[in-house]
C-alpha cells in the first residue's frame, strides 16, 4: 500500500469514526446540555429528556369491576352484569377538506352512514331498518351540533377556529360481535381521520325476571328507550338483594399499553389486578319460585269479574315457602290486582301488612300449654253467649267487651285439639284470657311480630300490635276485654307473610330461629357460607308440639266443621291426593278495616293459610295470603289453602326427583361422578339440617 | 491488518445495529399483533356472556311453553287450512 492510499484510507476510517462520536456529542449536547422543562399549569413541568418521550405512546385504561352477581341455590343465575360497550367515534376533519369545505357534507354523510349500517351488521336484530334510520337521524344531528355545521361556510377553506374534531357517543350496550368486527372493519378502511373507541362497561340483566323483582329487586333508576323513539323512567330507587353492600363493584384494574404515532396499539401487559365480581348466592330456588308464582297467579286471577262487571279479585297477595331445618326462604311470591309496574308494586311478602286472622291459634295455643296456661285435655264451652255457653258467660261476659265474640259456625264442647280444628274463636279467646299481660308481650317477642325479619331488605314492614296495646295505662280488665281476646284469634296485630312464616319457624325449631335467604358469598373464588343459625333458642316441648301438629293434621280432614275440608276434597278430586295425615295447616279468614288515605277506611277480608308438610316430620312451611277489598265471603280454605298446598306437593315432587338423582349418580355398580353433590349445591339439606361451618366449592 | 480488523468490526457493529432495529421491529409488529388478539378475545368474552345469557333466557319453561303453543297455533292454522 502507497502512503498516499494509507492516507486516503485513514482519512476514510477517520471520517467514519467521527460519526458516532458526533452523534453521541449531540445526544449530549440535547440531552444533557440543552434538557429544559415544559411547564405546564397546575402540573409538574416536563422534563424534555428522552425518557419523557417513550413515555408519551404509553396508556393505561381502566377496566371496570362488574357489580355481583346473584344466583339461586342451584347456581342458575338471577342477576348479572354482562360485559358490553360504549362506543365514542373521534372523527376530524379530513386534511384536504380543510382546503375546501364543499366536500366536507357529503363525506359527513357517508361517515354516519356506514357507522350507523355498522351498528345493524348483525341480521339477527329486530327492524334494523328502523333502528338504523334512529341511529342516523341522532348522529347526524350530534355531528351537525359539534361541528356547528351551521356557521361553516359552503365553499372555501375551513374557517381556522372552526371545531375540527368532534368525539361523539355512537352506541351504548353494543355487545354483539358482528356489530363490533363490523365496526372495527370500517374504521380500517378509508377514514384516516376518524378512530373508535370501545369503552367497556357492563349491562345488568335479569333472566326470569318477571319471578325475581321483589325478593332480586332493582339497584337503580333507568331510562327505557319507548317504541316511538322517546324514552321513559322505568325504576326509582333500590330494593331487595340488589342492595346488599357486597354486590358493589371492586377497584377497577388496570392494562397498559403502548400507542405509535397513528394510534396503533401495542400489547404490554395483561389486565392487573383483574376485578371478579362477588357471587351472592341465595336460598331461593328457582323452580320452587317459579311454582310459587304460577299458582299464586292462578289463584288469584280465577275469580275475574262478576256478570255485572264487580271485580272479584283479590287487591293483593302473596305465598312463601320455606325449609324449616334451615329456615330457608325457598320461594317468595307477590301478586297485586292491576299492577302496571312490577318493579314499582310493593312486594307482599314482607311489605303488605294484614290481620292474620286464625292462623295465629296454633301459636297461642302451643304458648299457652308451654306457659302452663292451658291444660291441651279441658274440654271448653265454645257456645257463645246467645246459645248460653257456660264459658263464655263466665269468663269473656263479664269483661264488658263491647263486640261479641262469635264463630263462623256454632261450636260446643272442644278441647284445645277441637278449638284448632273447628277454629274457634270463642274456644282462643278463652285460652288467651288465661295468659297474663306480660305473657302476652313475651308471647308477640318470643314469635317476632313488631320485629323485623332480619333479612336486610329496604323497606319492610314490621307491623305489629297497636300502639295502645300493652299501655301501661290502660288497666288490665280493658286489656283482657279487648286486646287479650282479639289477639287469640289474630286481631288487633299486623304481621307480612313472612313473619307468619317466621312465627311457625319458631314453633317448629325455636323461639331464636330466624329465616335465612342468603347461604354465602364468593369473593375471589372462595365461597364464604352464611350458616343457618344452630342456636335456635328456647324450643316447645315435644308433646306441645306433636299435640299442636296433631290438631293441624286434623284440620285438613273430613272431620265435620274442619276448616280445611274444602282444601282436602278439593285436592282429592284435582290429583287424587288425599292430604289428611300428608299435610298439617291452619285457615285464617279475618274482617279488617284498612286505611286508603285521607282517613279513609275500607273493609277487606284476608283468607289465608299456613300449612306444612310432610306432617309427621315437617320440612316444609308455606304462608299464603289473599286480600280482598270488599266483604264478599272470603275463606282462607277455600281460597289461600290451595296454592300453599300445591306448592308444597311441588316441593316434595322436586325433592323425590333430587333423591332419585343423588341415588342414580352413586348407585351402585354405576360410574360415580361428583361434580355437584358437593355439600351446600345439592338445594335440600338432609333433615338434621345443614351441616354447619365452611361450605367447599 | 488493524485496519481491516477496524473495517471488520464497523461492519459488524452496522450488522448488529440492523439486526437489532428489524428485530424491534419484528418484536412490535408481534405486540401490534397480540394487542389485536387481546382485543379481539374480549370482543368474543363479550358475544359469549351475550349468547350466554339469550341462550339462558330461551331455556325458561316459559319460554318454552311459549314457543310450543306457536308452533301448536301455526299447526292448527296448517290443519284448518288443508281442511277448507
Amino acid at each position: 500500500m502507497t502512503p498516499g492510499e494509507l492516507l486516503r484510507l485513514r482519512v476514510a476510517f477517520g471520517a467514519l469514526g467521527a460519526v458516532p462520536v458526533f452523534l453521541a456529542g449531540w445526544l449530549g449536547w440535547l440531552q444533557v446540555a440543552q434538557a429544559g422543562k415544559l411547564e405546564r399549569a397546575g402540573r409538574d413541568p416536563l422534563p424534555l429528556v428522552a425518557s419523557t418521550a417513550d413515555h408519551q405512546g404509553w396508556r393505561a385504561e381502566r377496566i371496570p369491576a362488574p357489580r355481583g352477581s346473584i344466583v339461586d341455590r342451584h347456581g342458575h343465575t338471577l342477576a348479572a352484569d354482562c360485559a358490553t360497550y360504549d362506543v365514542r367515534v373521534r372523527a376530524g376533519v379530513p386534511p384536504e377538506m380543510l382546503k375546501d369545505v364543499a366536500p366536507f357534507a357529503a363525506w359527513r354523510r357517508k361517515l354516519a352512514e356506514d357507522l350507523t349500517l355498522a351498528l345493524v351488521a348483525d341480521p339477527e336484530i329486530e327492524d334494523r331498518p328502523g333502528v338504523r334510520e334512529k341511529a342516523l337521524a341522532r348522529l347526524t344531528k350530534e355531528f351537525d351540533r359539534d361541528w356547528k355545521v351551521a356557521a361553516l361556510p359552503a365553499t372555501g377553506a375551513f374557517p381556522e377556529k372552526h371545531p375540527g374534531v368532534v368525539d361523539v357517543l355512537l352506541a351504548s350496550g353494543v355487545d354483539r360481535l358482528a356489530v363490533i368486527e363490523a365496526l372495527k372493519r370500517l374504521m380500517r378502511s378509508g377514514y384516516p381521520t376518524v378512530s373508535l373507541d370501545f369503552i367497556q362497561t357492563y349491562q345488568r340483566v335479569y333472566p326470569d325476571r318477571e319471578l325475581t323483582h321483589g325478593l332480586v329487586g332493582h339497584q337503580k333508576s333507568e331510562w327505557v328507550p319507548d317504541e316511538d323513539g322517546g324514552r321513559h323512567l322505568r325504576i326509582s330507587g333500590a330494593c331487595g338483594l340488589e342492595t346488599f353492600a357486597a354486590l358493589d363493584p371492586d377497584d377497577p384494574g388496570l392494562r397498559r399499553f403502548l400507542r405509535d404515532g397513528r394510534g396503533g396499539r401495542y400489547f404490554v401487559a395483561p389486565v392487573e389486578d383483574a376485578p371478579v365480581a362477588a357471587v351472592l348466592h341465595t336460598t331461593i330456588d328457582l323452580e320452587l319460585q317459579r311454582a310459587a308464582v304460577r299458582e299464586l297467579t292462578a289463584v288469584a286471577e280465577a275469580p275475574g269479574k262478576s256478570a255485572d262487571g264487580k271485580e272479584r279479585r283479590p287487591k293483593w297477595g302473596a305465598l312463601v315457602l320455606v325449609e324449616i331445618a334451615t329456615g330457608d326462604l325457598l320461594a317468595a311470591a307477590s301478586w297485586h290486582r292491576d299492577q302496571k309496574n312490577l318493579e314499582g308494586a310493593a312486594f307482599t311478602p314482607y311489605q303488605s301488612l294484614f290481620e292474620p286472622g286464625s292462623i295465629v291459634k296454633p301459636l297461642v295455643l302451643a304458648y299457652a300449654r308451654e306457659v302452663g296456661a292451658l291444660d291441651w285435655d279441658h274440654v271448653y264451652d265454645c257456645r257463645s253467649h246467645l246459645r248460653h255457653g257456660v264459658d263464655y258467660d263466665r269468663t269473656i261476659l263479664p269483661l264488658g267487651r263491647r263486640k261479641a265474640v262469635e264463630d263462623d259456625h256454632d261450636c260446643t264442647d272442644l278441647s284445645a285439639h277441637g278449638i284448632l280444628v273447628n277454629s274457634s274463636n270463642i274456644g282462643a279467646a278463652l285460652v288467651g284470657l288465661q295468659l297474663e299481660r306480660e305473657q302476652w308481650q313475651d308471647y308477640m317477642k318470643g314469635y317476632g311480630f313488631g320485629a323485623t325479619l332480619g333479612l336486610h331488605l329496604p323497606y319492610e314492614s314490621c307491623g305489629g300490635h297497636n300502639k295502645s296495646s300493652f299501655d301501661p295505662g290502660i288497666p288490665l280488665r280493658s286489656f283482657r276485654a279487648n286486646s287479650a281476646i282479639s289477639f287469640s284469634f289474630g286481631y288487633e296485630l299486623n304481621v307480612t307473610a313472612l313473619q307468619v312464616a317466621r312465627a311457625y319457624l319458631r314453633l317448629f325449631r325455636g323461639l331464636g330461629a330466624e329465616l335465612r335467604l342468603c347461604r354465602g358469598l364468593e369473593l375471589d373464588g372462595e365461597f364464604h357460607t352464611v350458616p343457618p343459625r344452630r342456636d335456635t333458642g328456647p324450643r316447645f316441648r315435644d308433646e306441645v308440639l306433636r299435640d299442636v301438629k296433631a290438631a293441624m293434621i286434623d284440620v285438613v280432614s273430613d272431620i265435620e266443621h274442619a276448616t280445611g275440608g274444602p282444601l282436602r276434597r278439593d285436592m282429592l278430586a284435582e290429583t287424587g291426593i288425599d292430604l289428611h295425615g300428608l299435610l298439617g295447616g291452619k285457615t285464617g279468614t279475618a274482617a279488617s278495616r284498612v286505611g286508603v288515605g285521607r282517613g279513609v277506611l275500607k273493609q277487606v277480608r284476608n283468607a289465608s293459610f299456613v300449612g306444612f308438610l310432610p306432617a309427621d316430620e315437617p320440612r316444609w312451611l308455606a304462608v299464603c295470603v289473599l286480600q280482598r277489598d270488599d266483604s264478599a265471603k272470603f275463606y282462607g280454605g277455600s281460597y289461600a289453602a290451595p296454592p300453599a298446598a300445591r306448592l308444597l306437593l311441588r316441593c316434595q315432587t322436586l325433592a323425590e326427583r333430587w333423591q332419585l338423582h343423588q341415588e342414580s349418580r352413586n348407585g351402585a355398580g354405576g360410574q360415580t361422578r361428583l361434580g355437584s353433590a358437593t355439600p351446600g349445591n345439592s338445594g335440600w339439606s338432609d333433615a338434621a339440617g345443614a351441616a354447619p361451618g365452611r361450605e367447599h366449592r | 491488518m488493524r485496519w481491516a480488523i477496524a473495517g471488520l468490526l464497523f461492519a459488524l457493529m452496522v450488522a448488529l445495529t440492523l439486526a437489532t432495529a428489524a428485530l424491534r421491529a419484528d418484536n412490535v409488529r408481534a405486540r401490534k399483533r397480540v394487542e389485536g388478539v387481546v382485543r379481539a378475545l374480549q370482543d368474543r368474552k363479550v358475544e359469549l356472556t351475550r349468547l350466554s345469557m339469550k341462550r339462558l333466557d330461551s331455556a325458561t319453561p316459559q319460554h318454552l311453553a311459549e314457543l310450543q303453543w306457536r308452533w301448536l297455533q301455526r299447526e292448527a292454522q296448517r290443519r284448518a287450512g288443508g281442511e277448507q
